[in-house]
């Protein structure tokens, strides 16, 4: 079975692992470089703290792939598990916070409600005026998204996959079903051809004529200069969508949840940096006289339901496998990949049947 | 050795040797160098170094400084503490 998957992402290079494990002949293609999209651009939160109970399973069952996929491919991801903290500011966010817990906490996820003094030994230097609830989760922290990215780009290459970089894909071979796909230039022939290119999703979803109408945001981050061990848990303000850490290199990252666009566009703005800013100090006001170093943008896509978007379209071998969603494409992935790498294999994966491109 | 010691990027700590050690790695156009390495991503956001590694990426794989490029240029010019930018940018 010859594969052709459209974007070297986190969900494109994971999916194209355990396919070459599986025995596919594997060929990645990446219109830019390795990270230039929203794999290498987000701040790696990790947590099954999600309150999307269908995507709790695969953010578990990621956990465990985390724990395992360093050693398989002898590379280090830097995952820090100090935890993950979201705090409500308002009232009817505490009650969000409550109600996802218990979903959670169903579907085998540790998390619980801790109140705000409890936030605040977690959290050195937390205004515990600034909040009024929060969700904790030990099982939890920060990963980084880069050694994610090429330690999956390692395996796949050791396993005989071949990643093309700077190598747009300019059409989508379909004559009844998928033949291949030209790239460069050449003609590759696939059996199955994945669309795993997160904001850029829906354009290529066209060159194979199959409407897909995934929402497209763009969400701003930045890093301050670099301090000692401070922050351990990932913090992340459910009501102002604010959220920060500290990187393995001591930044504080930290941005602010994506919005809707039209157009994709990775400027960065002086009104994000402001709002940022604020909210940020008035979490934790010591940060205050922390420089902010660097800002910049990244673009995303989610499924118009909310959902992610992954399984065979009505184009025979058009597969899509984008639509991760806010928040959530860093822990789904390595999951979501493996799952779909078997429904490609086998034809048939129960598993992915709520996220299947035909449920709109 | 100590004297070998050729540091091209002092907020990242980074040498000559290193950077040339993951340019043979693969990682040998400017964009992915710089995140694997973290040269240009430290205090000075690459005005120490950017031309230095330029300089040994063009060495290294005889492509010319014009076809490396440089790496994008993310705002603030200057590091701007956190408490003059909450004071401004408002504007909806």
């Amino acid at each position: 079975m010859r594969v052709a998957i459209i974007g070297a992402g986190v969900m494109g290079l994971s999916t194209a692992y355990y396919l070459a494990k599986l025995g596919a002949e594997v060929t990645v293609f990446e219109q830019k470089y390795l990270l230039y999209g929203a794999s290498g651009r987000n701040s790696g939160g990790i947590t099954p703290m999600i309150d999307k109970k269908e995507l709790i399973p695969f953010a578990l069952k990621s956990l465990e792939l985390y724990d395992k996929l360093p050693a398989e491919v002898d590379f280090n991801f830097l995952f820090r598990k100090d935890g993950y903290v979201k705090v409500a500011a308002s009232d009817s966010d505490a009650e969000k916070l409550k109600r996802d817990v218990r979903v959670q906490n169903e579907l085998g996820v540790k998390s619980r409600i801790i109140e705000p003094s409890e936030v605040k030994e977690l959290v050195p230097d937390l205004n515990t005026d600034s909040i009024v609830l929060a969700s904790y989760c030990s099982e939890s922290g920060v990963i980084f998204p880069w050694p994610v990215v090429w330690g999956l780009a390692k395996g796949c290459r050791e396993n005989g996959v071949e990643i093309k970089d700077q190598t747009a894909v300019d059409e989508i071979v379909v004559e009844g079903g998928v033949k291949g796909v030209r790239a460069g230039g050449e003609f590759y022939k696939a059996d199955i051809v994945v669309n795993a290119a997160g904001a850029w999703s829906n354009k290529v979803s066209e060159k194979a004529g199959v409407k897909l109408e995934n929402k497209i945001l763009k969400e701003e981050i930045c890093v301050t200069e670099s301090i000692k061990p401070y922050l351990d848990p990932y913090l992340y303000d459910i009501t102002y969508g604010v959220y920060l850490s500290q990187s393995a290199r001591g930044e504080i990252v930290g941005g602010i949840t994506g919005r809707e666009v039209e157009e994709i566009s990775t400027d960065s703005t002086l009104e994000f940096a402001a709002r940022y800013a604020k909210r940020a100090t008035q979490l934790i006001p010591k940060l205050k006289g922390l420089a902010m170093l660097r800002q910049w943008a990244g673009v995303y896509d989610e499924g118009k339901d909310g959902l992610p978007v992954v399984g065979f379209t009505e184009v025979d071998g058009f597969v899509q496998a984008n639509g991760l969603g806010k928040h959530t494409g860093m822990i789904v992935a390595p999951a979501l990949g493996r799952e779909l790498a078997k429904l490609i294999v086998k034809g048939d994966n129960p598993n992915l049947k709520e996220f299947s491109p035909r449920r709109f | 050795m100590v004297k070998e010691r050729k540091i091209v990027c002092r907020c990242e700590d980074l040498t000559e040797e290193e950077i040339i050690h993951a340019i043979e790695e693969g990682y040998d156009n400017l964009e992915s160098l710089k995140r694997y390495t973290g040269a240009t991503t430290g205090a000075c956001q690459g005005k120490g170094c950017l031309m230095h590694i330029i300089r040994i990426l063009s060495q290294k794989t005889g492509k010319s400084p014009e076809e490396i490029g440089v790496t994008t240029q993310r705002p603030p010019v200057n590091p701007v503490p956190l408490y003059v930018l909450s004071e401004g940018g408002e504007s909806e």
